[in-house]
């Protein structure tokens, strides 16, 4: 093919490019597949992100600017978050404590705000045809603060952790499938899984999986009495529920941060605080803006409202082995008589992509675009009265407002939707701390659904057959193998393929409503530069600067 | 006296006795949940089930009480699952920002609502009185929800006068406490003033003021001398009764400004079934409840020696 | 005495009265004087008095979800006036029984009534609120049981106080040697007596109780949506009040203007208690 520069491309082991690399390069060229998709997919297949970057500009596939002027060096911010315990990173059980340790611990792969897959501790990787080898080459050079080398022994030590038989992490069950950590050098190792998983390098920046130093059980297992990191802030200050403190650190492996000091200001769980003390110029960053303060947000002088997507998502799921949910007719007449872009329109302000019942998200690599949905109240009703529900039925939606006031607010404009086609919803809503312990257990709920990089993460989470997650208690063979044969396409276009029969089967099965994909809002006030919101509220602060 | 006291404390062990174990029962409905709050929404049933074991939760109920019960009894409060940290030492701090909170709401309340209560109970009726009345039963009337929602409107997004969180996380600052006790001031002195206001009025109607105006005696001698000792005992009594009020009033308030004091304490504790640490603010809320009581009793008869203290034990306070 | 008879010999009862009476005619009447159906949306944040697309008018303008912010308030006027009203009526039912049996019997009834009723009132009442409602789930119906465990108490004490005075006087006496039953005595001759503090106090109760159901609505402890009710408008709004001051300002005006109304008709019944001929206690 002429023109395709592949010899702009290194691995990042070493030898020979991997297969795949080449009909990706030429889908790129021809402009089948965007600048995303191709970098991701090339630091997948073990491809060195500046010779990905240098191909892709070869193209003229430049991305959106992110320089705002020369950065400036020095100044403190303060970031409002809850200041959480976090003794034990591989135990946190949410994003905002590994946003603090993030300025001091590392993760083997980093998936940054543009949903791009990134070398980061391990320098490369390279899985094998069957995905089911994985080998990793760490960075050289890098050291803890303590001044020992970082080595294969640190990532030995984690991953046998969250292994243990007495493990709590969820680490455990998501890495339930390495059967084998073997240690090739000092900076090698191989990972031997017993099936495919596209998702490694994705799934190691997961909040519990910080790369702890290889004595932290013999110091103690309390991170914050010995904050060792190979990261760029050294933690100096930590009050639970108050504030945590982190300055610039000398002789960190990569480019220094631009920030002196990052201050975590706890702001307690009341949002409408939170802007006030951004409006005060109390806090500098607001991590989360959530729709209801939006319009506010906006009105601010001084202060930046920042948009970003992300396949954050809520979905209404029905327990198809509960009554009434058993009967395919009910589930149907539900996702037939909701309406997906109201509750878009009126809960989320138009701000975000109509869902189609079926969890992969228009902007996730394999996305399929299935014949959108159609409402049908009339079919609706038909349905409910085959199934012997003549006179309408009456169904509980639990709701645990876990993101916020609007997932209440949208459960409110599904039950005016329903109620149209004679489904009489009630609406049962308890604090978020009510809510999780039973998320997984109540027949019909409204269940928040983060971000993750691949929509294959999500799903073989929360509908394969048997799955940890799986709060649907969803089991379908065709879905399963659906969905290993999509898992074990690397090429995006193709697994996009793969995709639709996946996308159908869930989609058919009428297991969710899923009203939108949530955009993600943050503010910041105007001093702030380069800081950007990420799908996954996961924040790196060390190209962050302050005028 | 003394013995009056003895049965007072007595009557609060008795009471914190009572009160931790209907915590205990309450919080029993929901502790299966504490294991999944602990470790998160993602970890399993077996991971769950093996902490529950470790921790104790698999012991019958009332082994779990006493074991509580005589762990506190020593100073060991357990751990707080929501903050994964000793107990006790979350409680001092919070409940010392309160206090501040509380010392600085009565001092601004006290002086202008017994001020505002004096200067309309000393003519009843006039022109003035009745400004201050509609003033006080106005802002009684406006729950500490709205009041601090329109306060912050005002003072921090528009007039951009004001902190709006009052987090006070680089040292205590005096202009972060400005909001929540204005917001907590404008109820109380709408309620004391009212309070001081009537028995100023009954007060001024006793015989020894009237007699002491035929006598001829000057107004303010009067309001001084002779009416305002005895029209001062129902507001000062019910000045410590707020004392209690305060601790849970402040809830809406400190949540609202995101103030580190012990009612956002006990909200995140009760929103979280925080066992050990609902038991602990609850004990502390007995204790702080019977001995404001306490002190108020004793005010009462210091301020009114013609009641003993017999007399006190019959005296029930307004709820 | 009538009720219109107490409003006439009392200016700030009058007014009081009026304007509990509007609230209490708008939860009757609701649905007849609610311009639209309070959960439908229609058009989302319409300013007071703006129109929408196709050409209705909204008063008080919409909340987020387009619903009519009028025709929520009365409706939320309704589900004040039901729930309080249930919950202050449960809470006078456990606290008359047993402060009436205290204080009637005094002894060992007495004394452990009494310590119950201590036992609760030294609990902070919203943490109280909070526990109960954590613990059981946010419905009505619970909100009542809440209620009546916190303000059952302090009705207890009050009306123990009463029975332990009225039963000393001789009226009582004269029951009790004329061999009427102890319930008879209890409910004919002491109540009666003892309901003109009680008739201010259930005034001033309903309204703490409507500002209860508020503050839990605020915490988000509070009815389950779409239930229009004054303190979950209020928190729902509260984050856009800069932006669109209608969302909080009425429901604001309605909670505190019923409270007004509560507190006016409380301090006029007492007035005319203590000055009338007919009401002895103050």
């Amino acid at each position: 093919m002429s023109g395709l520069k592949l010899g702009r491309l290194r691995s990042m082991l070493g030898g020979a490019l991997h297969p795949a690399v080449r009909p990706l390069a030429e889908q790129a060229t021809r402009g089948e597949i965007g600048r995303r998709e191709f970098l991701r997919t090339a630091a997948f297949l073990g491809v060195t992100a500046a010779s990905a970057k240098a191909f892709i500009g070869d193209l003229g596939l430049v991305g959106e600017a992110a320089a705002q002027g020369a950065p400036k060096q020095g100044g403190t911010l303060r970031f409002a978050c809850s200041v959480m315990e976090m003794k034990d990173p591989a135990l946190v059980t949410w994003a905002e404590p590994s946003n603090l340790y993030r300025n001091s611990l590392e993760f083997l792969a980093e998936v940054d705000a543009d949903n791009v897959t990134q070398p980061y501790l391990a320098e490369g990787w390279k899985p094998s045809d069957d995905l089911k080898t994985w080998t990793f080459k760490l960075r050289p050079g890098v050291k803890w603060s303590n001044g020992d080398d970082f080595t294969v022994e640190d990532v030995e030590f984690n991953f046998k952790r969250w292994q243990a038989p007495d493990s709590k992490s969820p680490n455990k069950t998501s890495f339930a499938m390495v059967t084998k950590f073997e240690k090739l050098s000092d900076l090698e190792f191989r990972l031997t899984l017993d099936r495919a998983v596209l998702a490694i390098p994705e799934m190691l920046y997961a909040y519990t999986c910080p790369i702890l130093h290889r004595k932290f059980d013999e110091m103690g297992s309390d991170w914050i009495k010995n904050p060792i990191g190979t990261g760029p802030f050294q933690m100096t200050e930590y009050k639970v529920s108050s504030i945590a403190k982190f300055k610039r650190r000398d002789g960190y492996w990569g480019k220094p941060a631009f920030l002196d000091e990052i201050q975590y200001i706890d702001l307690g769980t009341d949002i409408a605080a939170h802007v006030a003390a951004l409006a005060a110029g109390q806090v500098d960053v607001l991590y989360r803006v959530t729709i209801a303060e939006i319009e506010l947000v906006e009105k601010l002088p001084n202060v930046r409202l920042l948009r970003g997507k992300a396949a954050q998502t809520v979905v209404m799921r029905m327990q198809v082995d509960q009554k009434p949910f058993d009967d395919i007719r009910v589930r149907q007449a539900v996702c037939l008589a909701a309406d997906n872009q109201k509750m878009l329109e009126l809960a989320y302000r138009n701000r975000g992509v109509v869902g189609e019942n079926h969890h992969v998200a228009p902007f996730q690599p394999e996305y399929f675009k299935l014949p959108p949905l159609k409402r049908d109240v009339a079919k609706a009703k038909a349905l409910l009265a085959e199934a012997g529900y003549k006179d309408g039925i009456d169904l509980e939606l639990v709701v645990g407002n876990t993101q916020g006031k609007w997932e209440q607010d949208a459960s409110q404009v599904l039950q005016q939707a329903l109620a149209e086609a004679g489904i009489r919803l009630k609406l049962n809503v308890m604090p978020a701390a009510q809510y999780w312990p039973i998320w997984d257990k109540v027949p019909f709920g409204v269940t928040f659904w983060a971000h993750r990089p691949l929509a294959v993460m999500t799903l073989d989470l929360a509908y394969r057959s048997g799955a940890s997650w799986n709060e649907s208690h969803f089991s379908d063979k065709n879905f399963d193998a659906a969905l290993d044969k999509a898992m074990g396409i690397v090429n995006p276009r193709e697994r996009s393929q793969a995709m639709e029969q996946v996308e159908k089967i869930l989609q058919d099965s009428c297991v969710i409503v899923q009203p939108f994909w949530a955009d993600k809002f943050a503010a910041v006030s105007a001093k702030v530069n380069n800081h950007r919101p990420h799908p996954a509220d996961y924040f790196r602060m060390d190209r962050v600067w302050m005028t | 006296m003394k013995r009056y006291i003895a049965i007072k404390l007595g009557e609060m062990i008795l009471v914190m006795l009572a009160v931790s174990f209907i915590v205990h029962v309450a919080l029993e409905l929901n502790v299966g949940d504490v294991a999944a709050k602990v470790l998160g929404q993602f970890s399993t049933a077996a991971q769950r089930q093996v902490w529950l074991k470790e921790n104790g939760y698999l012991d019958p109920f009332l082994v779990r009480y006493f074991r509580w019960l005589g762990h506190f009894i020593v100073g060991d409060w357990g751990q707080s699952l929501r903050f994964r940290t000793e107990v006790i030492s979350l409680i001092g701090p919070r409940l010392a920002a309160t206090g501040i909170l509380a010392a600085a709401t009565l001092l601004v309340t006290v002086p202008i609502a017994l001020l505002l209560g004096i200067a309309a109970g000393v003519r009843e009726g006039s022109l003035l009185d009745r400004g201050i009345t509609v003033f006080s039963v106005l802002t009684t009337s406006i729950p500490e929800f709205a009041s601090a929602v329109f306060l912050s409107a005002v003072f921090v997004f528009w007039l951009g006068l004001l902190p709006g969180a009052s987090t006070m996380t680089a040292g205590f600052s005096p202009a972060e406490l400005v909001l929540p006790v204005m917001v907590l001031s404008l109820y109380t002195a709408g309620y004391l003033a009212r309070m001081t206001r009537s028995s100023m009025i009954e007060a001024m109607a006793s015989p020894y003021v009237r007699t002491a105006m035929m006598k001829g005696a000057s107004l303010p001698r009067i309001v001084f001398r002779h009416a305002l000792r005895n029209a001062l005992i129902a507001p000062i009594t019910v000045i410590m009764l707020q004392i209690p009020w305060l601790l849970s009033g402040v809830i809406v308030v400190e949540v609202f400004f995101a103030y580190k004091g012990f009612g956002t304490l006990l909200f995140e504790a009760a929103l979280n079934s925080d066992i050990y640490l609902i038991e602990a603010c609850a004990m502390v809320g007995v204790v702080v409840v019977v001995v404001t009581q306490l002190i108020s009793d004793m005010l009462y008869t210091w301020l009114n020696p013609r009641i003993s203290f017999r007399d006190v034990g019959r005296r029930e306070g307004g709820a | 005495m009538t009720v219109l008879g107490v409003l006439r010999r009392s200016g700030p009862a009058l007014i009081g009265g009026a304007v509990v009476g509007v609230w209490l005619a708008c939860a009757l009447f609701a649905p007849l004087l609610a311009p639209y159906d309070p959960l439908k949306s229609y058009s989302p944040l319409i300013s007071p008095g703006g129109l929408s697309p196709d050409g209705m008018r909204f008063w008080l303008g919409t909340d987020l979800l387009g619903r009519d912010i009028l025709s929520r308030l009365i409706h939320g006027a309704r589900t004040v006036v039901v729930w309080a009203g249930l919950a202050t009526l449960s809470a006078y039912v456990v606290g008359l029984a047993a402060g009436l049996l205290a204080g009637f019997y005094r002894g060992w009834v007495d004394t452990v009534l009494s310590f119950v009723a201590n036992t609760v009132l030294s609990f902070p009442v919203l943490v109280l609120y909070i526990v109960i409602i954590v613990s059981i789930g946010a419905s009505a119906a619970n909100i009542v049981i809440a209620v009546t465990f916190a303000s059952a108490p302090a009705i207890f004490r009050i009306v123990r106080a009463l029975t332990i005075d009225l039963r000393s006087r001789d009226f009582v006496a004269a029951a009790i040697t004329q061999g009427e039953s102890d319930w008879r005595i209890m409910l004919v001759e002491i109540l009666p007596n003892a309901s003109g503090p009680l008739v201010v106090d259930v005034c001033l109760r309903l309204g703490y109780t409507a500002i209860t159901i508020g503050v839990l609505g605020f915490l988000g402890l509070g009815l389950p949506p779409p239930t229009p009710d004054w303190g979950g408008m209020i928190n729902d709004g509260r984050a856009m009040a800069i932006a669109f001051p209608h969302l909080v300002v009425f429901p604001c005006i309605a909670i505190s203007s019923l409270m007004l109304g509560l507190s006016l008709l409380a301090d006029g019944l007492r007035e005319i208690a203590n000055a009338g001929p007919g009401g002895g206690e103050g």
